[in-house]
């Protein structure tokens, strides 16, 4: 899922010839809510016309092309905000997107054919989302309200119920259910047929995946030792 | 991640050459894992912190510097080092490495020489996924709820033996929760529907 030949963004290359190379920075525009029609624009000047910080852009957007982030210190604690917006509507393409999506397909395959087996892995989904749902929840609740009223420089704030390590903690949950999901359907669940139905539960399936590997990589590797930061600051005066 | 990884140091000075050679690796499938240092002097800190099974070394950084690296590769013994070689060199400098890379060789090639380099990455691709009975009795239990001390009392195993069963069957059947197991148990009629709770 995570292919290594593309080009490093940087800040001074034209944003529609990035998309013509990597369409999955479409995905990344909707979350940041920046318009598909990019014209000449360069990456720094879509992002200045946007009022998103460049910085953040160019780090997620080289996730989406196969780059981890290089320094935390390059974005600047001003992009805290657009990366929780970011992470808002990447939580929205779940549960509005993505979830409809995965669960409709499951609903004609299993009207295509009378197996017990597709009922079994429509439960399993169905749990594993709940699941997902449950850690997205604790993320609206929880996480970002803290990290918010960090930004608004509170110090009572520092009191919260967040925890890094439960935070974590779900993340690889959440990624041992979707990969065992995968393993089942390529492994040992006998479907006969339907390959184009199947091909497209696991588009759908894979999609969900690098948008979830790339939500759990912003959140540990770029967000979390930002917040990091902030606290130290607030808790030095 | 627990999947046991092969670490591999690169010394090579062309980045054009590095480039290739980690994207033939990274492309290859198996777990590696490529660190890129700039001398030898950087090896010895970085094998402490992670563990390096393998060290591709561009000859031309030991030329001069025979003595240093054999007593370097004598304390190091445990690495598999292996010369990247694109020009020629003696043959007696060539022979203090334990194996060769051709820039001209296949990439095919080249990742089954890798692997043999590491035994894990072999024993895993051969390893037949069919369960033993004693795993497919360690899965029943673990469908119906038990948890690993009580299998243990109940198949009269240790706990370690159970903790080890239970490791086989995640990687044979590429599955690790819990709720998957029940799917895979299901589905392969292992357990039925009545037995369980799911």
């Amino acid at each position: 899922m995570y292919s290594t030949h593309k080009t490093y963004i940087r800040p001074q290359m034209k944003m529609a010839g990035l998309i013509n190379e990597n369409h999955a920075l479409l995905l990344l525009m909707e979350h940041l809510e920046i318009d598909f029609n990019v014209r000449d624009l360069t990456v720094e000047e879509l992002c200045r016309e946007n009022r998103i910080s460049t910085e953040v852009f160019v780090a997620i957007g080289n996730l989406y092309n196969g780059f981890l982030p290089e320094k935390i210190e390059q974005i600047p604690e001003s992009g805290i905000p657009v990366i929780i917006s970011y992470l808002k509507n990447s939580h929205s393409y779940y549960k509005k997107d993505k979830y409809p999506e995965l669960i409709e397909l499951l609903h004609l395959l299993k009207k295509n054919h009378h197996s017990e087996d597709i009922g079994l892995i429509e439960k399993f989904f169905n749990d594993y989302f709940e699941e997902v749902l449950e850690h997205l929840d604790y993320e609206e609740e929880i996480a970002f309200p803290y990290f918010c009223r960090l930004l608004n420089l509170n110090n009572d704030a520092l009191r919260s119920d967040f925890s890094v390590d439960n935070y974590k903690e779900h993340h690889t949950d959440i990624e041992t259910k979707l990969t065992d999901l995968k393993n089942l359907l390529l492994k040992h669940i006998q479907i006969s047929n339907d390959l184009t139905l199947r091909r497209k539960f696991f588009n759908s399936l894979f999609e969900l995946e690098f948008d979830l590997t790339i939500h759990s990589i912003v959140e540990e590797d770029i967000l979390l030792p930002l917040i990091k930061q902030v606290e130290t600051k607030l808790l030095n005066g | 991640m627990d999947r046991k990884r092969t670490n591999i140091a690169v010394i090579e000075p062309s980045h054009i050459v590095y480039e290739g050679l980690m994207n033939i690796l990274l492309r290859s499938g198996n777990h590696f894992f490529i660190y890129r240092l700039n001398g030898l002097d950087e090896l010895q800190a970085l094998h402490e912190k992670e563990g390096i099974h393998v060290a591709i070394v561009n000859p031309g950084m030991i030329l001069n510097r025979v003595g240093a690296f054999r007593k370097m590769k004598s304390s190091l013994h445990e690495i598999i080092w292996v010369g990247l070689v694109y020009s020629i060199f003696e043959p007696e400098l060539l022979a203090v490495f334990d194996s060769m890379v051709s820039i001209s060789d296949e990439p095919e090639k080249m990742i089954r020489q890798f692997n043999r380099f590491s035994g894990t990455v072999k024993n895993r691709s051969d390893r037949k996924e069919q369960l033993t009975d004693r795993e497919t009795d360690v899965l029943i239990l673990l469908t119906k709820g038990f948890y690993n001390k009580e299998i243990a009392d109940k198949l009269s195993i240790s706990i370690h033996t159970v903790i080890s069963h239970r490791k086989n069957i995640n990687e044979k059947t590429g599955i690790k929760s819990l709720s998957g197991l029940t799917v895979y148990a299901l589905s392969k009629k292992i357990v039925s529907l009545d037995d369980i709770t799911f």
